[in-house]
């Protein structure tokens, strides 16, 4: 069996479980955890974005919850005060936070490394009190609770959120579809400018590569991602909370892009699977998941940065190339700016 | 007017503190290079060590050794196991302290609880000061930390290991050429950056609350002094410390605390953006 | 009169208290090989950085084929023709080999679309495999280019100026850390290249230099100490006492001198 095929199988057998979920679940554990797999698809997509700016462009955000927050919150003051309907208030989310990435990234962009990190905490923490602060308009803490606008009402063709079976399949269709512009985009010119970037940036402008302009279109991007995972979650909790835009939903949005494989399409699913699970089984018997989350953080950042998808595909290289001729398995982050 | 120098006064006291803290994050990330998410939780620990040793010994006083020399210790051991292993993925050091400082806060939630709780200031009894009737505590908290920080600035300038740090963080690979143990310095960086938070703890311990959230606070405000001081500016570190606190103290006594805090943070930003060697170059050696 | 390639009007450059370029009038006609030459801090790769746009200077004007640079962002400039390489072998090290060759062509050029797959770009492809095989690195095409050997990154990297159709190519010290099986490698390939681009190249080995530049200037302390052909500069005293005062290069030196230009 060759590599390629291997990896080809295994896509294919995730794809199937996905799919049989709403049904192979219950019968496993039981329907509490149908929804426990829907929560994964949402944080995926948070991880994803943390993943695209971090594997694909270089740039390590810490305050990706600030576009997560503008998603949620779009929905929900777009229906409880606009009293809009599923679709525009999924839209305003995700437009909020683009407009948002976009406003913000016109100035974070235009630093790197460590300052760049630090500023984008920065702005989610200013958001995040804004937010508190503005109960009116967000319900601070406490947060908003909305009634639930029903996806599909037209032509007797009624479906909403209410079922959870339709509410798995919505989200699945959104985390495969955002997943599917990933792997386009990834392969794509402007893909591999991003990587060029990532690699070299100075070489990069010196062959042509607007460097600044890049950036900016993978900090949107990277918004749209965010925005998205936001919004559903919105639909999913009918809920939105000021505490989601905290950085510490950043940080650990960072950790399982990490520890899934940052660079990677399937490591930001990966890594949130990973983390959520092990929560949710934690969490029954003992309250301080937070504990493992940091300890695996460490270890996988001394021992195996690149991540369990970052490892695999390693493997998979070496087999593909027989042994020798591999690809070096260090990761390869500067260690100067 | 009374309300004004009451909260003029605490913002300069939280002020002082905040520098003693802020230096120890000012020179792990000035010479490691190191974006330590986990610095308010040191301070944290302070507090715990001392409400910890005032429990065992019932002294508060010897909370000022034991704490400090503590987070000296546990500094100098996070710095060889954490650290140094991670230092060809630089950029990951962020991710690893954000993971401290989950450790940090959980290990304190198993042990002391989650409950926060209260120290006693050791010095009873007001001062009255411009009519208004003024803790002594924090007078002498403020004496503590001036104290502190003045003694570390000797240190850097009058000891070995404080020209080493000087010297590495100047210039790392001459420093390294002209003999001086990188790694070893490393190391003490670390160990200090720790007991300074945690001397910031036990000195803030009575004015505060012993809650293992406690550091969330403290770090955005400690990262704020660096970068505004700017990054490498000791003096500068702690000179914006000391501004901002009283600015936000004073803003505080006219509007909501969060708008005060908000107002720091868009400064903060606007440093980072226009002016990233800091607002106190004039401070710098 | 036809406009040099590339002119600079009393360019200077400072790093706090030290001019790295001073006050520095020069010019490239086209359709030569220029050397420049000087010891360590005369202020080469300084000019590098000010002509590709990585540095602004502190005064002066920079001209490439008439049209003024100075000032220009280094996309801009590379994308006007301007090409080099960097002192520090660079290239990028987690694409393959022919990926870097790729993104150099699409990088330099037109829109990166998003919505396409690159591989489907089959102009872009030829051209990456016509350089690879240029440069001889066609088998290790889908090697990554993080890890090849010094010498074979030396020659992705010209495979790189050279796929960008440059119009102006700075190559900055091209054989430095080379064996000399590479060195001669790669001065033949510079030596083609020469016949259709216009080529600066700053060098510290003398043998290179005096065997495929058409004209040297020498640098010192940010300023240009002399200028003209190798055998001029090999006659030239000051040159001499400032900078070939090494055993090895007096052999180059003479010989240079005796030679035909």
């Amino acid at each position: 069996m060759t590599a390629v095929s291997i990896e080809r199988v295994l896509l294919l057998a995730l794809a199937t479980f996905l799919v049989a979920v709403p049904w192979l679940v219950p019968a496993m554990v039981n329907d509490f955890w149908v929804s426990v797999v829907a929560e994964i698809l949402i944080w995926s997509l948070l991880a994803a974005s943390v993943n695209l700016l971090f594997g694909y462009i270089g740039l390590l955000s810490f305050g990706q919850a600030l576009y997560f927050g503008f998603g949620m919150y779009g929905v929900a003051i777009g229906v409880d005060a606009f009293h809009l309907s599923f679709w525009p208030a999924f839209a305003l989310g995700v437009v909020a936070a683009m407009a948002m990435a976009l406003v913000t990234g016109i100035f974070a962009v235009r630093l790197t490394w460590h300052y760049f990190a630090i500023i984008t905490v920065v702005f989610s923490l200013i958001f995040y009190f804004l937010a508190l602060s503005n109960k009116w308009l967000t319900g601070g803490d406490d947060g908003i609770n909305f009634t639930l606008p029903p996806t599909f009402d037209t032509f007797g063709f009624h479906h909403s959120f209410t079922d959870p079976t339709f509410q798995y399949f919505f989200i699945l269709a959104v985390a495969a579809l955002c997943l599917l512009v990933m792997y386009r985009l990834v392969a794509s010119p402007l893909g591999k400018a991003f990587l060029a970037i990532r690699d070299n940036d100075v070489r990069a402008s010196l062959i042509g590569l607007n460097v600044y302009l890049l950036r900016l279109t993978a900090f949107v991007m990277a918004g749209f991602l965010a925005g998205v995972a936001g919004a559903l979650f919105a639909f999913f909790g009918r809920y939105a909370s000021a505490t989601y835009m905290f950085y510490h939903v950043s940080g650990e949005a960072v950790v399982w892009a990490i520890v899934g494989g940052a660079g990677t399409l399937l490591g930001p699913l990966v890594g949130t699977a990973l983390f959520i699970i092990v929560r949710e089984v934690v969490s029954t018997h003992w309250e301080h998941h937070s504990l493992i989350v940091g300890v695996v953080a460490i270890l996988v950042v001394i021992v195996a940065p690149r991540g369990v998808i970052g490892i695999w595909d390693d493997w998979m290289a070496r087999l593909a190339a027989g042994g020798d001729d591999a690809p070096s398995g260090a990761i390869e982050l500067r260690t100067e700016p | 007017m009374d309300k004004f120098f009451l909260l003029a006064m605490n913002g300069l006291i939280w002020g002082l503190i905040i520098a003693l803290i802020a230096l120890g994050l000012a020179i792990i990330f000035g010479l490691l290079d190191i974006i330590n998410l986990a610095h308010g939780d040191f301070f944290m620990v302070g507090t715990v060590l001392a409400w910890a040793t005032i429990q065992s010994t019932g002294s508060f006083w010897l909370a000022f050794l034991v704490a400090p020399l503590i987070g000296f210790i546990l500094g100098a051991l996070i710095q060889r196991i954490v650290i140094q292993p991670i230092r060809n993925v630089a950029a990951l050091s962020i991710v690893a302290t954000f993971g401290l400082s989950l450790i940090l806060q959980e290990t304190v939630r198993i042990t002391y609880g989650p409950t926060p709780g209260r120290i006693l200031p050791p010095i009873p009894g007001t001062l009255r000061m411009f009519s208004v009737d003024y803790d002594i505590y924090r007078l002498f908290a403020a004496a503590m930390a001036l104290l502190a920080i003045s003694g570390f600035f000797l240190f850097l300038k009058y000891t070995q290991l404080g020209t080493w740090m000087r010297a590495v963080r100047h210039d790392r690979d001459t420093a390294i050429a002209m003999g001086i143990p990188a790694g070893r310095v490393y190391v003490l960086t670390f160990a200090i950056g720790f007991a300074l938070a945690a001397l910031g703890g036990v000195v803030a311990a009575p004015i505060t609350t012993v809650d293992f959230r406690g550091g969330v606070d403290i770090l955005p405000f400690c990262f704020m002094a660096v970068i505004i001081g700017g990054l490498g500016n000791l003096p500068g570190t702690a000179a914006a410390a000391v501004l901002l606190a009283f600015l936000e103290g004073i803003i505080q006594s006219i509007a909501d605390p969060t708008i005060a805090r908000i107002a720091s943070l868009v400064l903060m930003s606007a440093v980072l953006l226009l002016r990233p060697q800091g607002l106190f170059q004039g401070l710098a050696r | 009169m036809t406009e040099p390639v590339l002119r600079t009007e009393n360019l200077t450059k400072r790093f706090g208290g030290l001019a790295a370029v001073n006050d520095l009038s020069f010019s490239l006609a086209s359709a030569r090989l220029h050397a420049i030459i000087g010891p360590n801090g005369a202020g080469k790769t300084t000019l590098f950085n000010l002509v590709s746009g990585l540095v602004t200077p502190d005064n002066g004007r920079v001209f490439f084929h008439g049209h003024e640079i100075t000032g220009l962002k280094p996309h801009r400039i590379s994308r006007l023709g301007v090409k080099r390489t960097l002192q520090i072998k660079s290239v990028f090290p987690r694409l393959s080999v022919a990926e870097n060759l790729w993104i150099t062509v699409r990088g330099g050029r037109g829109f990166l679309n998003p919505f396409r797959f690159a591989a489907s770009d089959r102009a872009t492809a030829e051209k990456v495999d016509r350089t690879l095989t240029q440069i001889g690195l066609a088998p290790l095409a889908h090697r990554q280019a993080g890890t090849l050997s010094y010498g074979d990154v030396a020659l992705l990297e010209i495979g790189m100026a050279v796929i960008s159709e440059p119009r102006l190519l700075l190559l900055d010290e091209p054989t430095c850390g080379m064996s000399p099986a590479e060195t001669s490698r790669a001065v033949e390939k510079i030596r083609e290249l020469a016949r259709s681009i216009d080529i600066v190249i700053i060098e510290h080995d003398m043998e290179v230099v005096f065997e495929i530049a058409h004209d040297i200037t020498v640098m010192a302390q940010g300023g240009i100490l002399a200028s003209g052909s190798p055998r001029e500069i090999a006659a030239d005293e000051r040159v001499r006492e400032a900078y070939l005062g090494r055993e090895e290069d007096e052999d180059y030196v003479e010989e240079a001198a005796h030679a035909s230009a």
